[in-house]
């Protein structure tokens, strides 16, 4: 099976010569369709350049990013544009609600910029949001939902238009912890559905809902868990 | 604590036997604890005999017992107390790290990220049972598994601290250049 994401020598650095800083050594990594992997690290250690080069914001200095068995250093611009918005789905530490919109406006937003009519984005929109178990907050707006409720609304929104791969940097925040759990329960049941999720964090409770940790430092992978012993524990 | 202020907690709900008194001693306490049945009876036996519980009735082989007045007072007495720890623990983990700090010729960075893998894998194993509790129907055990969570969490975030920290040492010593004397 073709795994969704793959890396191949993927490395990553900045500035030339003497003053050159790598971010990311060369670095295998496969991620099958359906895992749900999480990414440790402290500060610096290349997690979030890792997310950025999986999710197509940022290009390799060598090696290849394959998402979904495309090479996505050698897509064209276009092509690449697509793939972001129609396959990857991105939950950020402070991925901001526009305030003017409500919670289902703001969850179909991605699919009428992609060109979807408005009335099919707003039904995909109420279907994700439903599925979640977040269909009583939909007409709701930004500023009148908690903390939790608006990660939860964006992590729909990652999800809207059926996208399979969800890219997650530190989604809880400042959540407590009993909310920062729900939305790693969304993110485990868009696996447990098929879909595929990477999350980094520097929580090692959230990183456990992952069904593979893999840990950084200084731009190197060093370590990872093993699913198979998980049973002994 | 001891087996004592359990049991007592139970009796103070209702009369119970000594086999119910072990089943819902075990259920309580999200399965973490097993009692065997000898246990039971000599604790009660004990409780009897300082008065702090009764005999409420018997049935054939089976003895009803009741929390008494005094029962009552230890209990309220136990559960409005903190729970302090006595003395620092001298946990494994912690004395191998100590030492293998001041041991010049051991990797600490490797031994810290074996146990932060292995750490971490012992919470991937809770929280899977987390995920398929039941919220409303596993409370006792949902908290049980929060306190064995929070736990593991603390002694990785030790880990994360000590590796930073010692990191932090011997960026110091080396602009320095000085060692670890």
């Amino acid at each position: 099976m073709t795994p969704a994401v793959e890396l191949e020598g993927t490395s990553r650095s900045f500035g030339q010569g003497h003053t050159a800083v790598v971010a990311l050594h060369p670095t295998d990594l496969r991620v099958a369709a359906g895992e749900f992997l999480a990414v440790m690290g402290p500060s610096g250690s290349g997690k979030t350049t890792l997310l950025s080069l999986i999710g197509g914001l940022d290009k390799p200095s060598s090696g290849r990013v394959i998402v979904e068995g495309k090479d996505v250093g050698s897509l064209h611009p276009r092509d690449l544009a697509v793939l972001r918005r129609r396959t990857v789905g991105y939950v950020f530490q402070d991925l901001n609600l526009l305030p003017g919109l409500t919670a289902r406006e703001n969850v179909s937003l991605p699919l009428e910029l992609d060109g979807r009519p408005a009335r099919a984005a707003r039904d995909a929109a109420s279907a994700v949001l439903e599925t979640l178990g977040l269909g009583t907050l939909g007409d709701r707006y930004p500023d009148d939902l908690s903390g939790g409720e608006q990660q939860r609304v964006a992590i729909a929104r990652a999800m809207v238009g059926e996208r399979a791969i969800l890219l997650a940097d530190e989604p809880t925040g400042a959540l407590d912890s009993i909310t920062g759990e729900s939305v790693m329960r969304l993110l485990r049941r868009h696996c447990d559905d098929g879909g595929t999720v990477i999350l980094v964090t520097h929580d090692a409770a959230h990183a456990a809902w992952a069904d593979r940790v893999v840990f950084l430092r200084d731009g190197r992978v060093v370590d990872e868990t093993q699913p198979a012993r998980l049973g002994a524990a | 604590m001891s087996v004592k202020h359990g049991l007592l907690a139970l009796l103070a709900e209702a009369p119970r036997h000594g086999y119910q008194l072990k089943t819902d001693f075990e259920r309580r306490t999200g399965g973490s604890w097993a009692l065997n049945i000898g246990q039971v009876y000599t604790t009660l036996q004990r409780l009897e005999r300082d008065g702090l519980v009764e005999l409420a009735g018997s049935n054939g082989d089976r003895h009803d017992y009741r929390i008494t007045p005094a029962g009552r007072d230890q209990l309220s007495e136990w559960f409005v107390a903190p729970v302090v720890p006595e003395g620092p623990p001298r946990d494994e983990l912690t004395i191998k790290v100590l030492l293998a700090v001041a041991a010049s010729d051991v990797d600490v960075t490797e031994i810290l990220q074996r146990q932060r893998t292995a750490s971490v894998e012992q919470l991937q194993a809770y929280t899977r049972r987390k995920a398929q509790a039941d919220p409303e129907k596993d409370l006792g055990f949902l908290l049980m598994l929060d306190a064995l969570i929070f736990r593991t969490e603390a002694e990785i975030r030790w880990l994360d601290a000590s590796e930073a920290r010692i990191r932090d040492a011997a960026g110091k010593a080396a602009k320095t250049g000085g060692g670890q004397e």
